[in-house]
């Protein structure tokens, strides 16, 4: 009984100052977030300004820029050119292929058709990613059932002119970038599906109607309309893909024709060099590629809704 | 193109969705430069019935004559109808410019000219210069004002309008009765306007249609359907009404009819004073007097059994008390036989 | 491409650089401090559990003099299967028999890869680690394990007299180590392709038509690891005898840059590199791959599946790798790890790890009477092939006879990283 007058004054100290109140509830999450997202990023970028002694393999805790130096290599320039090539291929082609699927499951689809396209999209979600990754891989080898299919309809003209394409052909689809890119768009087609389906389901159909109304075709109205309104969607989902995308290093070990990606560079430069700063400074890439990324898509009033 | 030709034909329009019957084999024919109103409560059909004149739906059968040409499967952008939503459907991404300019635009008119008549319309509904606002930024009755505009700058044939004062406060909503009707005169171009407000639309229109269930109860000039309604949902839905059966109809008309009676056409007399002779009249009791501001409603029992509304002008203050005895008169013609 | 995109970079770097520069003169100065910190902290806890390390205390310089008795464990860092307990196969155990004996409680961490063993000896506290050649000169550099004294190894002088002295683990002539076991990379070849066994590494590295009347392109493989450019090396010091290439681990320059261009020659011919030996087995079987640089365990497991693929080691000879076991600077358990040395090469031992592993014994006496090995196993896992092999160990710049000429490994990676991103 005599901690309650007490109690209740801590209370009434809380509620008139909302702004301890907040303060304490924040404190927890926030010391994580900068505990372990910020500092740890923050120690990344301060090794990356270190660089590696060739002769002992070791470390040397000096502020230099030859690290990054060592970046601009044509090599490595290659390896950032072809990764972020894929992730603006991959992020165009799923939101081809996923507006549809979002549109239909925003517009039309009845309730229990809308819960069974979230869980069609959803449901490879829960199946473990290398076992996708190489699930595609069989199904795309010279032997797989792919291929198998493809000579069943005698479409094998058609498949060899595709790999016999320079730069993204193979010997088979399965060490062919084109292989690599299907199943990139497979793997991140529900992220894009997602939020462009909830994007969608913002814009009012009246908007819709008033655009056909004042002389909107439809492809005048979706270029005009429903695509400004959905962008943030687009973008959202785009983030998603892309930025999956820039950091695999799995898939394009498993398909493709072994080119290095950014994540296969970091990983052996840090796991089998142990060039750790160069690894770091590798590291640095993608987060500068997304934030030009972002302020692209600032400028283009992705954010405007926010 | 015919001049004479209706601006809209509906011919056995019926439309449902699933076992439903939103509209049921509705005809209805609409003159060029009238202002229709089509009134009644929500889920009769009206807005189903804007919607496929608009050709945002398609009618499950019938046909619908746009100016005289058969309409029934064109889709919107191919019509010459232009609509006024009920949220206004403002495009929110664009600049108020942008929005009214939008039909033009997709027309290729050229910029200047399109500048140009975007400043002409917003002059119009009295919105000039705020062309770069984005409609998040204006209030409710200015939305309104570009809904209106951006459905007119394409100088369409005919304009429909879908509860578009129905967001709006009482004293906004009157000023753009006002302001609607002008316009309307203004451009001479066919308004069809959607309602469930019965004084909006006895106000604006020059004909309207009652709906109720899918179809059309009544249709005529706002007089008709008030002096003589012709079911007895119109009289209920439209205005007020006592409406006059059986025992009652009996010791009043000495008919077994059915009739309805405007509150507003009784008369209250002294019982002591001699009752005109060329009216009707009724002895009754007052039971309830509610105070109106402009008017007052009586509620009159009477003898030896029903109750009438009757309505009083406050042109001086009432001397009537409740238990008053009363003489109530009326002429034969107000007295509508349904 | 290139020129535009490095100058473009180029402009954005030095914007960074001006902001950049403030923000780490501070946290630099935070880092150093948080550093000096971390080791004082990890000076004092070294001290104390050396300290309670009990008989002999552990120290990078000088060898032990003698073995006390065991202080009740030890910590073994090893390849996966390399100390095995039983506990996959009952007849598979050399580890309890050691504990009963010796009361030295084995405990095993396993690591993937030689740089995750290299780290985590940097940073754990380990007795013993079974080191890969690529490994053994970075822990000896880095000052991360002890000279051995091997005249407390009673069975030293059974070991292979040409891997007593290797230079992997004998620095200035001190021992740093006991060898434990060897294997070979090997030719893995399709039998349906060539009816004899090929005899050079042409077959990956050179374009050509194979006896099967079709071009070998996009239908050899090679390894996706930056040592893999010794094996080239290997090639170029047959092929090429004007380069003097005597030890492929040990590149000089000129050297280097022909090993990478034979390779980046042989990317044109590569449809997809192997890391993962069970990915190779499945390029072997639904790829259509007819000759790679392999491992004996790939052509074991593919020969298991009755695929028709053989392997060979050409006349270029080909590359290896060897363990060694080796004790940690700072074991907290000296005296069990002297014990773990002495009986990683008994007979019984090396002949059941090589049974298991497909390796070979480092102890040629395992050859003889071992059950689970067999009389041919030593053979079967390459035994004879020792003087083809040239053996991993990690290159660096120092090219043994003092000079700093030799390309380290680091720029192996990079310059591996680039020939298979060349494509």
């Amino acid at each position: 009984m005599s901690s309650s007058p007490k109690r209740r004054q801590i209370a009434n100290f809380l509620y008139s100052r909302p702004n301890v109140l907040l303060l304490l509830l924040l404190s927890l999450p926030l010391l994580w977030f900068g505990g372990v997202y910020v500092s740890s990023l923050m120690t990344l970028l301060l090794q990356s300004f270190f660089h590696l002694d060739d002769f002992t393999g070791q470390v040397v805790h000096e502020f230099t820029f030859s690290t990054y130096r060592a970046l601009l290599t044509e090599a490595n320039l290659r390896i950032v050119l072809r990764t972020v090539t894929m992730a603006i291929a991959v992020s165009i082609t799923t939101i081809f292929l996923a507006f549809p699927i979002a549109f239909y499951m925003a517009r039309y689809a009845t309730p229990p058709v809308k819960a069974a396209l979230y869980l069609a999209v959803v449901l490879p979600l829960w199946a473990n990613y290398l076992v996708r990754v190489y699930a595609w891989k069989l199904i795309l080898a010279k032997e797989g059932i792919l291929t198998w299919l493809i000579h069943l309809f005698h479409l094998d003209g058609l498949l060899n002119l595709l790999l016999s394409l320079p730069g993204i052909g193979g010997s088979s689809l399965s060490v062919s970038t084109i292989g690599m890119f299907l199943a990139f768009v497979y793997l991140w087609l529900p992220y894009m599906i997602l939020p462009l389906e909830a994007a969608l389901e913002r814009v009012p159909q009246s908007l819709m109607e008033a655009s056909a109304d004042l002389g909107g075709k439809p492809w005048q109205s979706f270029r005009h309309v429903l695509l400004p309104l959905a962008f943030p969607g687009v973008v959202a989902g785009s983030i998603f893909t892309f930025s999956l995308t820039l950091g695999d290093f799995i898939t394009p070990s498993v398909l493709g024709n072994s080119s290095p990606f950014i994540g296969q560079a970091i990983y052996v430069q840090q796991g089998t060099a142990g060039n750790v700063p160069l690894a770091a400074a590798f590291t640095v890439v993608p987060m500068v590629i997304m934030l030009i990324y972002l302020a692209g898509a600032k400028r283009l009033g992705a954010f405007d809704a926010l | 193109m015919n001049s004479i030709a209706p601006a809209v034909e509906l011919i056995e329009v019926t439309r449902h969705f699933g076992d439903v019957k939103a509209l049921n084999a509705v005809s209805l024919t609409i003159q060029q430069g009238e202002f229709f109103a089509m009134l009644g409560p929500s889920g009769s059909g009206k807005t189903t019935c804007l919607r496929l004149i608009a050709g945002f739906d398609q009618p499950s059968s019938g046909h619908i004559r746009i100016a005289g040409q058969d309409a029934t499967a064109l889709p919107p952008y191919e019509r010459d109808v232009n609509t006024v939503f009920q949220d206004y459907a403002l495009f929110p991404h664009m600049t108020l410019g942008d929005n009214i300019g939008y039909s033009l635009m997709l027309k290729k008119v050229p910029k200047s000219e399109r500048l140009k008549r975007v400043a002409d319309m917003l002059d119009l509904v009295q919105l000039s210069g705020l062309e770069h606002r984005k409609p998040a930024q204006l209030s409710g009755g200015q939305r309104q004002r570009v809904a209106l505009a951006r459905a007119l700058v394409n100088q369409p044939k005919m304009l429909l309008l879908d509860e578009p004062l129905g967001a709006l406060d009482l004293k906004l909503r009157q000023q753009m009765q006002i302001e609607l009707k002008t316009i309307q005169r203004q451009l001479g171009i066919t308004f069809i306007f959607v309602t469930h407000d019965q004084e909006e639309a006895l106000t604006m229109s020059d004909r309207l249609a009652v709906f109720n269930q899918g179809k059309i109860e009544q249709m005529g000039s706002p007089v008709e359907v008030y002096e003589r309604p012709a079911t007895a949902f119109v009289a209920n839905f439209v205005g007020v009404s006592n409406w006059i059966s059986g025992q009652l109809a009996q010791l009043l008309t000495g008919s077994a009819q059915s009739f309805v009676l405007r509150p507003e056409k009784i008369q209250m007399l002294d019982p002591n004073l001699p009752p005109p002779a060329d009216l009707c009249s009724a002895m009754g009791k007052i039971k309830n007097i509610l105070y109106l501001g402009m008017y007052t409603r009586y509620e009159i029992g009477l003898q030896p059994e029903g109750l009438l509304s009757v309505v009083e002008q406050n042109r001086q203050s009432s001397h009537w008390a409740e238990g008053d005895a009363v003489r109530l008169l009326w002429q034969r013609e107000h007295l509508v036989m349904i | 491409m290139y020129i535009k995109l490095s100058h473009i970079l180029e402009k954005l770097y030095s914007s960074i650089i001006v902001l950049l520069s403030s923000i780490f003169k501070f946290s630099a100065f935070l880092y150093r401090l948080w550093f000096r910190r971390l080791i004082s902290v990890l000076l004092c806890t070294f001290l104390l559990l050396v300290n309670t390390g009990g008989a002999i205390a552990a120290s990078s310089v000088g060898a032990v003099k003698k073995v006390g008795s065991g202080e009740g464990a030890v910590s073994i860092l090893a390849w996966p299967g390399y100390i095995e307990r039983g506990e996959t196969d009952p007849s598979y155990d050399w580890v309890t028999g050691f504990e009963a004996e010796t009361s030295c409680k084995v405990s095993v961490k396993t690591a993937a890869t030689s740089d995750e063993m290299v780290t985590l000896m940097n940073q754990g506290r380990y007795d013993v680690v079974t080191a890969s050649g690529d490994a053994t000169r970075r822990l000896i550099a880095g000052g991360k394990v002890q000279e051995v004294n091997i005249d407390l190894v009673p069975s030293w002088n059974q070991v292979d007299p040409r891997l007593q002295n290797a230079s992997w683990h004998t620095v200035d002539g001190k021992h740093y180590g006991v060898p434990y076991q060897w294997g070979s990379n090997v030719l893995m070849y399709n039998t349906d392709t060539f009816s004899q066994p090929p005899t050079s590494w042409n077959v990956v590295f050179e374009e050509q038509i194979l006896p099967d009347g079709k071009s070998n392109k996009g239908r050899v493989q090679a390894y996706d690891g930056p040592i893999y450019i010794a094996d080239a090396a290997l090639y170029l010091k047959a092929h090429q005898p004007e380069l003097g290439i005597t030890d492929p681990y040990e590149l000089t320059r000129p050297q280097f840059k022909a090993a990478i261009a034979l390779l980046k020659q042989q990317r044109q011919l590569v449809s997809r590199y192997w890391h993962d030996a069970n990915v190779q087995v499945d390029d072997f079987t639904n790829e259509g791959m007819v000759a790679s640089g392999s491992w004996p365990f790939q052509v074991n497991l593919l020969q298991g599946n009755q695929a028709s693929v053989k392997s060979t080691i050409p006349t270029e000879g080909a590359t290896g790798w060897a363990d060694t076991t080796m004790i940690h600077a700072q074991a907290p358990h000296p005296n069990c790890a002297y014990k773990w040395l002495e009986h990683s090469i008994s007979p019984k031992v090396q002949g059941d790890v090589a049974a298991w592993f497909g390796s070979v014994p480092t102890v040629p006496q395992a050859c003889e009477g071992n059950a689970l090995l067999g009389a041919e196993g030593c053979k079967t896992n390459g035994a004879d092939n020792f003087d083809k092999i040239s053996f991993w160990h990690t290159p660096i710049a120092d090219c043994g006879d003092g000079t700093r000429q030799c390309v380290p490994y680091s720029e192996w990676a990079s310059n591996y990283l680039a020939v298979i991103g060349s494509r």
